[in-house]
């Protein structure tokens, strides 16, 4: 099953307290979700987290409102004026990366790179992953390039029902923000990619992926350091720069205890790659076609741990 | 680490401003960068990677921001 986000979500940056930053979300007036982020009192701030759970904004801005810790303030007070901000109408649903997460567990899946427009080669892809056995097709972005084909391209994508995620070049079409030399795209085409997901989180096995075209995401408006997965592309696109400055990998290792996900996905370097650190596993898709020829990823579920493998079509 | 930084005797903490870089987010991991730090934990004393992937000893820390406050006071004393 494939949920999108439907409720409110919130980013509120505190003024005077310990976490910089307050997330949570609103659903018909109903307050979830709340974390408070980067700081403070963890117990503290789950006790506020569990009491408030479920609570109207109403009831909560009575409860929270005017508590003192420190500055004046403290979190529950922060919280209020978060709230408050809302009611005046100076706080806005945050517009941060789209996620989308499926849910049910796949033991084989197929993984497309860079199409850049080409619906020929993806037609040559989807017939050799069926003959493989794959359940499911991801496509990591750029479906779109400097290609007059990427109409028929985004058609195929929706006619073979594949799942994709946006790749910049994708973002830019959505936004309108494409130059020469891609070619224009018609509004639908550009509609149907702009709802397309930035973050896809599946199950392989037992496994939790995440799968993301690239650093673009970071500079997206309302981006949050401490959003679910944020984690795991600072590290990828920031520290390691795509996994290319391994002296630096001690540092991933310290930081892989705090992922959410188990293997993570990118494809912006057009390169084939795989890493396993700190017990977590980094996965670079190659373009889907090169000198070489054409490649695909294939993530499989063996004996509860998951395995990849570039597959080659000659 | 923070917390062997503020556990120091107050003679200490009065000479020293402290700053900690949180490296779950770009701004960490960029400072992180800018100090060609490679583990972690790690501590940079005016500017400069001391310590990586270790907690120091109180009395080492203390003796390594002891050294750096003497030899700034003793240059500012030789450019007056």
């Amino acid at each position: 099953m494939t949920t999108h986000r439907k409720k409110q979500r919130y980013i509120y940056r505190t003024q005077g307290v310990c976490p910089p930053e307050i997330h949570f979300q609103v659903d018909q007036g109903y307050l979830s979700e709340i974390r408070f982020v980067g700081g403070g009192c963890p117990g503290n701030a789950q006790l506020v987290t569990r009491l408030l759970e479920g609570r109207h904004l109403e009831e909560v801005l009575q409860l929270v409102n005017g508590i003192d810790c420190r500055n004046g303030t403290s979190c529950p007070d922060q919280l209020a004026s978060a709230i408050q901000a809302i009611t005046d109408g100076r706080l806005s649903p945050a517009t941060s990366f789209l996620l989308v997460e499926d849910h049910t567990p796949k033991a084989r899946m197929g993984l497309i790179g860079e199409l850049a427009g080409n619906p020929q080669i993806l037609k040559k892809m989807v017939r050799a992953m069926s003959e493989s056995g794959v359940e499911t097709v991801v496509c990591l972005g750029n479906l779109t390039g400097e290609s007059m084909q990427n109409r028929q391209t985004l058609k195929s994508m929706r006619k073979l029902d594949i799942q994709a995620i946006q790749g910049q070049n994708d973002w830019n079409y959505a936004m309108g923000t494409e130059s020469p030399p891609y070619p224009p795209l018609d509004q639908k085409a550009r509609d149907w990619l702009i709802q397309l997901p930035q973050v896809l989180s599946f199950l392989v096995g037992p496994k939790k992926c995440i799968a993301f075209f690239g650093d673009f995401i970071q500079k997206l408006p309302g981006y949050s350091d401490y959003e679910p997965f944020a984690l795991e592309m600072n590290m990828v696109c920031g520290l390691t720069d795509f996994m290319r400055d391994e002296t630096v990998f001690p540092a991933l290792e310290a930081m892989t205890p705090q992922f959410h996900a188990d293997v993570v996905l990118f494809s912006q370097t057009r390169k084939w790659g795989y890493w396993h650190v700190g017990g977590k596993d980094f996965i670079s898709i190659g373009p889907a076609a090169d000198p070489d020829g054409l490649s695909w990823g294939l993530l499989e579920s063996v004996h509860d741990d998951a395995r990849f493998e570039v597959m080659r079509i000659n | 680490m923070a917390e062997s930084v503020k556990v120091l005797p107050e003679e200490i903490q009065g000479i020293i401003e402290v700053h900690e870089w949180d490296m779950r987010t770009r701004e960490g991991v960029q400072r992180f960068k800018e100090l060609k730090a490679k583990s972690l934990p790690s501590v940079a004393l005016d500017g400069k990677l001391v310590y990586e992937a270790l907690i120091p000893m109180q009395e080492d820390l203390i003796a390594e921001i002891r050294l750096r406050h003497q030899q700034k006071n003793r240059d500012s004393l030789n450019v007056s």
